[in-house]
C-alpha cells in the first residue's frame, strides 16, 4: 500500500477511486463467490420449479408441485414445525446456560485467566463439529459415562439411555453452538461499564432489579444475535440428528439431506432447502437492525 | 483477593460449563486407549487402535485427501482474501457495503443449503464432483473468514507509517517490503490458518461434494459412524480433535477472538 | 541545511480551498513555526512542502532546488509525526537507522550513527526496545532521532509534542530547541498552541483559511498582531471597537482611546490591548498623558496562586486584566474602578 494522499483536516481524503485497482483486487474473490454461491443457489431456485432434473434423456416442465406438497402434505409442516422448535429450544437453552457463562467471564474473572478461560469456551466451537457430535454418543448410550455417573451418584438409578431421542439431539446441538451465545453475550457485556451497575447500586437497586433493568436490556443485541446465529444453523442442521437422533431425528434438515442423498428427487429438496432458506431470510430480516448493533 | 461466596460460585458455575465442553471430547479420548471395544471400564490402556489406523488404507487416504485440499484452499483463500481487504481499506467506492454485506450469505446460510446447491449446480453444470468441487466450496466458506481477520488486522494501521517511512526515503517497494507486509503478516497468518482450520474440519459440503473413493477424513468418519462405532474412530477423531484446537491456540496468538482486551 | 521558499503556493481539495496563494521563505538554519486553528491549512501546507501531495500551483524549493513535483521520498526531509509514526515491528535501533537502511549506508556507518542520534537525544541504552515498551517522551524522542539521523535538509514537525501531558511537553520543548539548535537544521513546526509556537520558534507564521495573515519573530507578533485575530489567538487580548475620530478611536459611549500612532483614515477601527499591559489604578494616582483611561466596573476576580484575573464590564464591553498576586489594595467585586494603560500598549488591528 502506498501512501495515498491523506489530508488529516478539514476531511480526510483518499485518493480518489481507483477503478482498476478496485476490481483487480476485489474481483478474483467476487468471482469465486458468484461460482460458489451465487449462481448454485440460483440453480438450486431454477431446479425447485422443475418436474424433474433438466438433464438431456429425462422429461421434465416447468410446476409448482414441490412448492405445493409442502403446503399440501402434513408431514413437511409438521417437519418444519419440528425443526423451528429445536431451533428455538437450542437457542433457549444456549441462553440460559451461556449468558451466566459470559456474565461470570466479562464481569467476575479479571485479567490473565479471563482470556485464558475465554479462550478455552470459544475454541471448540471452532474445532471439528462431527467429532464433537461424535463424542457424545460415547456418554449418552445405554451403559455409557452419564449413566455410569449417575448411578454411581445415585445408587440403584437404573438405566437411562438417552441415545436416539430428542433430547439427546438437542444436547449435542447445545454442546456444539453454546459457544456462541458464550462469545456474543461477552462481547455486549464488556462493553457494559461497571459504573453503570454501581450507579444503579447506589441508587438502592437489588441484584435482581440490577440484572433485568440494566444489564439484559444492554446486552438484548449481544443475546438477540447469539439466538439467531444459532436458530438458524440449527434448523438446517442434519448431520447431528442423524448421529444421536436416530430414527427419533427426522428433522426439515434430514429430509433435505435425503432428496439428494438416497432418495434423489433434486427438485423436491430443492423446493425444500429454498423454503428453509426464506426462514432464514425472514429471521434475518426481522433482527436485522439488533443484528447490526450487535455488530 | 479474597474470594465471596458469589465469586466462588461464579467459579464453579463456570467450571461446570466448561466441563459440558470438554467432557465428551476427553471420554472419546480416552475411550481411543481402551483396549474393550465395549468400552468397559476401568480403562485397560492400549495403543492398538492407533496402530491399526495406521494400516487403516481407507482413512489414510481421506486424510491425505484432507490435507490437500486444506492447503490449497489456504492458499487461495489467503491470497483472494487479502487482495480483497487491501482494497477495502485503501479505497472508498460506490458498491463497498453492498461486498462487504456479500460476505455474509457463505458464514450465516446453513451449510446444508449451500452444500446441495454446490452439488446441484457442480454436477448440472459439468464441474463435477471430487476434490477440485471440494476446493471450490471450501473457498467461498474461509474467504469471508480471511476478510474479517485480515481487515480486522488493517483497521488498525496507520497510514502516518507509511508516510514516514516515505519521509525517510524510502522507495514505494521498501514501503511494501519493510513497513506494509511485516505489519500485515500477523493478519495474513491468521486469515491462512483459519483458512487451514475451516477447511479441514468442513463436513457438510465436502460431504455433498464427495463422489465414493474420493472423500474427505471427516466425511469417511461420518461414514464410518453410520456402520457403527469402532475405537478406531475415536482414535482418528481424537487426532483430528487435538490438532484442530492446537492450530486454533496458535491461531489465537494472531488474532483475538471477539471483544476480548 | 537548506532554505525552503514557499511562493504562490494553491491548493485546494473539490470546493475546499486549503491553500490560497501562499508565500512563505524559511531561512537556513531557523526554527519557523505554522500557527493557527484546525482547519487553516498549516497541516496542509507541510504536507506540500515534504511532498505528500502535490500543489495545484505555486511553487517550492530546497536549498534552491525546485522539488514542487518530486515525490516526498526523493526530498530528502526529515518529519515527525503526530503521533510518532513509530514502526511497531522494529526496536529503537531499526527505526533509527531506517532511512540510513534505504539509503544503503555500510554497516558500521549506521551502527555509529545510530548511536549518535540516540545519544543526542538522550536515549543511549535503548538500542533494542520495541516502540510500545517505550513512554511517550521517549517515543517522541525517537521519532526525533530517526528523523534527523541521516541529516535530511529540511526538518519538518507536525503537532509533535500535542500528544504529550502538559511537562512532559515543557521538558520536551527545551530539548527540542536544544537539538535543533545543535543540529542547526532548518525546522517548520505546525502547531495549534500559541504559547508553544511562541517560546520554540524564531519566527512565527499564522494562517487562516488557508491564508498566512503574518508573520515575524514571536514578540513582534505578539506585541504588534496585525489583525484582530492574530491578537485573539496568539494569546490574550481585550478587543475596543468604534470609529475613528481626529486619530483617536471613539467607542459607542463617546470614550476617546490614543494607539500607538494616529488613526489613519475614517469609519470603523479596532484596537488591541493585551491584557497584562492593563492595570488597575490606585485611589488617588494621577493620571498620566502617555496613557489611556477607563473606567469600568469589576465583576469577579479569579485567584490562580502566583496571578491575578479581574473580569471587568463597561456598557457591552468585557474586559480582561491580568495582574501579578502582589496588589496592595482590597478590591471588592461590583466596585467601580479606573484602568490605565500606556498608548503604546493600545495597537490598531484589522477587525
Amino acid at each position: 500500500m502506498a501512501v495515498s494522499d491523506t489530508e488529516r483536516s478539514p476531511t480526510r481524503r483518499r485518493q480518489p477511486s481507483n477503478a482498476k485497482s478496485i476490481v483487480g483486487l476485489t474481483g478474483p474473490a467476487y468471482l469465486w463467490l458468484i461460482v460458489t454461491i451465487l449462481l448454485p443457489l440460483a440453480a438450486m431456485l431454477y431446479f425447485s420449479f422443475l418436474s424433474d432434473v433438466p438433464l438431456p434423456g429425462r422429461d421434465w416442465q416447468v410446476t409448482l408441485s414441490n412448492y405445493a406438497a409442502f403446503f399440501q402434505e402434513d408431514f413437511y409442516r409438521t417437519l418444519m414445525l419440528r425443526s423451528l422448535r429445536l431451533g428455538f429450544e437450542v437457542a433457549l437453552w444456549c441462553f440460559l446456560i451461556g449468558f451466566p457463562c459470559a456474565y461470570v467471564l466479562a464481569k467476575t474473572i479479571k485479567g490473565r485467566w479471563r482470556e485464558a478461560l475465554f479462550l478455552m469456551v470459544i475454541i471448540p466451537f471452532w474445532s471439528n463439529a462431527l467429532i464433537r457430535v461424535f463424542s457424545w454418543t460415547m456418554v449418552l448410550r445405554g451403559n455409557g459415562m452419564l449413566e455410569r455417573l449417575l448411578d454411581w451418584l445415585i445408587p440403584g438409578f437404573g438405566s437411562l439411555n438417552l441415545m436416539f431421542t430428542y433430547e439427546a439431539v438437542v444436547i449435542g446441538l447445545v454442546h456444539s453452538y453454546l459457544p456462541y451465545m458464550i462469545l456474543t453475550c461477552y462481547i455486549s457485556l464488556s462493553t457494559i461499564d461497571d459504573d453503570l451497575i454501581d450507579a444503579a447500586r447506589s441508587m438502592g437497586a437489588g441484584r435482581l432489579t440490577v440484572l433485568r433493568r440494566i444489564i439484559l436490556p444492554l446486552s438484548m443485541p449481544g443475546i438477540v444475535a447469539g439466538a439467531v446465529l444459532i436458530f438458524v444453523p440449527v434448523i438446517g442442521s442434519f448431520m447431528e440428528p442423524r448421529i444421536l437422533g436416530g430414527r427419533e431425528g427426522t428433522f426439515l434438515g434430514t429430509v433435505i439431506e435425503d432428496q439428494f442423498t438416497s432418495v434423489f428427487n433434486w427438485p423436491l429438496g430443492a423446493a425444500l432447502s429454498f423454503i428453509l432458506l426464506a426462514c432464514v431470510l425472514i429471521i434475518f430480516a426481522i433482527f436485522q437492525p439488533i443484528l447490526r448493533r450487535a455488530s | 483477593m479474597k474470594a465471596r461466596p458469589t465469586n466462588m460460585l461464579a467459579r464453579i458455575y463456570l467450571g461446570l460449563v466448561l466441563a459440558f465442553l470438554y467432557l465428551p471430547i476427553l471420554v472419546m479420548a480416552a475411550m481411543s486407549f481402551n483396549s474393550s471395544q465395549f468400552y468397559m471400564l476401568p480403562i485397560d490402556w492400549t495403543f492398538d487402535w492407533y496402530v491399526k489406523l495406521a494400516h487403516n488404507t481407507r482413512l489414510l487416504e481421506s486424510t491425505r485427501n484432507s490435507i490437500l485440499v486444506a492447503m490449497v484452499t489456504t492458499v487461495i483463500a489467503s491470497v483472494l482474501g487479502t487482495a480483497a481487504s487491501i482494497a477495502f481499506f485503501r479505497y472508498e467506492f460506490r458498491f463497498k457495503k453492498v461486498l462487504q454485506a456479500a460476505l455474509f450469505p457463505p458464514i450465516a446460510i446453513p451449510w446444508l443449503i449451500t452444500g446441495t446447491a454446490m452439488l446441484l449446480f457442480f454436477f448440472w453444470s459439468g464441474i463435477g464432483r471430487g476434490l477440485h468441487a471440494m476446493i471450490l466450496g471450501h473457498v467461498a466458506l474461509a474467504l469471508p473468514y480471511v476478510i474479517i481477520v485480515v481487515s480486522a488486522r488493517i483497521k488498525g494501521f496507520d497510514p502516518d507509517l507509511e508516510a514516514a517511512a516515505r519521509s525517510l526515503g524510502a522507495s514505494p517497494w521498501q514501503v511494501i517490503r519493510h513497513v506494509t507486509l511485516p505489519y500485515l503478516a500477523p493478519g495474513f497468518i491468521a486469515g491462512a490458518l483459519f483458512a487451514f482450520a475451516v477447511s479441514f474440519d468442513q463436513f457438510v459440503i465436502s460431504y455433498f461434494l464427495s463422489v465414493p473413493g474420493v472423500s474427505t477424513l471427516p466425511v469417511e468418519i461420518y461414514t464410518a459412524i453410520k456402520k457403527g462405532f469402532t475405537p478406531e474412530i475415536n482414535a482418528i477423531s481424537t487426532l483430528v480433535i487435538a490438532f484442530s484446537i492446537t492450530l486454533l491456540v496458535i491461531v489465537s496468538r494472531f488474532y483475538r477472538f471477539g471483544g476480548d482486551r | 541545511m537548506a532554505s525552503v521558499t514557499v511562493s504562490h503556493v494553491n491548493k485546494s481539495f473539490g470546493e475546499f480551498r486549503a491553500l490560497d496563494d501562499v508565500s512563505i521563505e524559511f531561512a537556513d538554519g531557523g526554527f519557523y513555526a505554522l500557527l493557527g486553528p484546525s482547519g487553516s491549512g498549516k497541516t496542509t501546507l507541510l504536507r506540500q512542502i515534504a511532498g505528500f501531495s502535490f500543489p495545484d500551483s505555486g511553487e517550492i524549493l530546497i536549498g534552491g532546488e525546485a522539488v514542487e513535483s518530486l515525490p516526498v521520498e526523493k526530498r530528502n526531509i526529515g518529519m515527525m509525526f503526530q503521533n510518532y509514526a513509530l514502526f511497531p515491528n522494529m526496536s529503537v535501533f531499526d527505526n533509527v537507522a531506517f532511512g540510513l537502511m534505504v539509503r544503503s549506508t555500510p554497516r558500521h556507518e549506521i551502527k555509529a550513527r545510530v548511536g549518535e542520534a540516540l545519544e543526542l537525544v538522550r536515549l543511549s541504552g535503548y538500542d533494542e526496545r520495541k516502540p510500545h515498551q517505550l513512554s511517550g517522551g521517549q517515543r517522541q524522542r525517537v521519532a526525533l532521532a530517526r528523523a534527523i539521523v541521516f541529516r535530511p535538509r529540511v526538518l519538518l514537525l507536525d503537532e509533535p509534542l500535542s500528544a504529550l501531558d502538559k511537562a512532559l511537553r515543557l521538558g520536551m520543548q527545551v530539548e527540542l530547541k536544544r537539538i535543533q539548535r545543535e543540529v542547526g537544521i532548518t525546522t517548520i513546526f505546525v502547531t495549534h498552541d500559541q504559547e508553544e509556537a511562541l517560546t520554540l520558534s524564531d519566527k512565527v507564521g499564522v494562517l487562516k483559511d488557508g491564508k498566512l495573515l503574518q508573520e515575524g519573530p514571536p514578540r513582534e507578533l505578539y506585541e504588534r498582531p496585525a489583525t484582530a485575530f492574530a491578537a485573539t489567538f496568539l494569546g490574550d487580548a481585550n478587543l475596543f471597537e468604534g470609529h475613528v475620530e481626529e486619530g483617536e478611536l471613539a467607542l459607542s459611549d463617546g470614550t476617546r482611546l490614543r494607539a500607538t500612532a494616529p488613526l489613519a483614515g475614517v469609519g470603523k477601527a479596532t484596537c488591541a490591548v493585551r491584557p497584562e499591559k492593563m492595570a488597575i489604578a490606585e485611589k488617588g494616582e494621577p493620571l498620566r498623558a502617555d496613557h489611556n483611561h477607563l473606567e469600568a466596573e469589576l465583576q469577579e476576580i479569579i485567584f490562580a496562586g502566583n496571578s491575578l484575573s479581574y473580569l471587568l464590564r463597561r456598557g457591552d464591553i468585557h474586559l480582561r486584566v491580568f495582574a501579578q498576586n502582589r496588589a496592595t489594595a482590597e478590591l471588592q467585586p461590583g466596585q467601580r474602578v479606573r484602568l490605565t494603560w500606556r498608548v503604546a500598549d493600545t495597537i490598531p488591528v484589522e477587525a
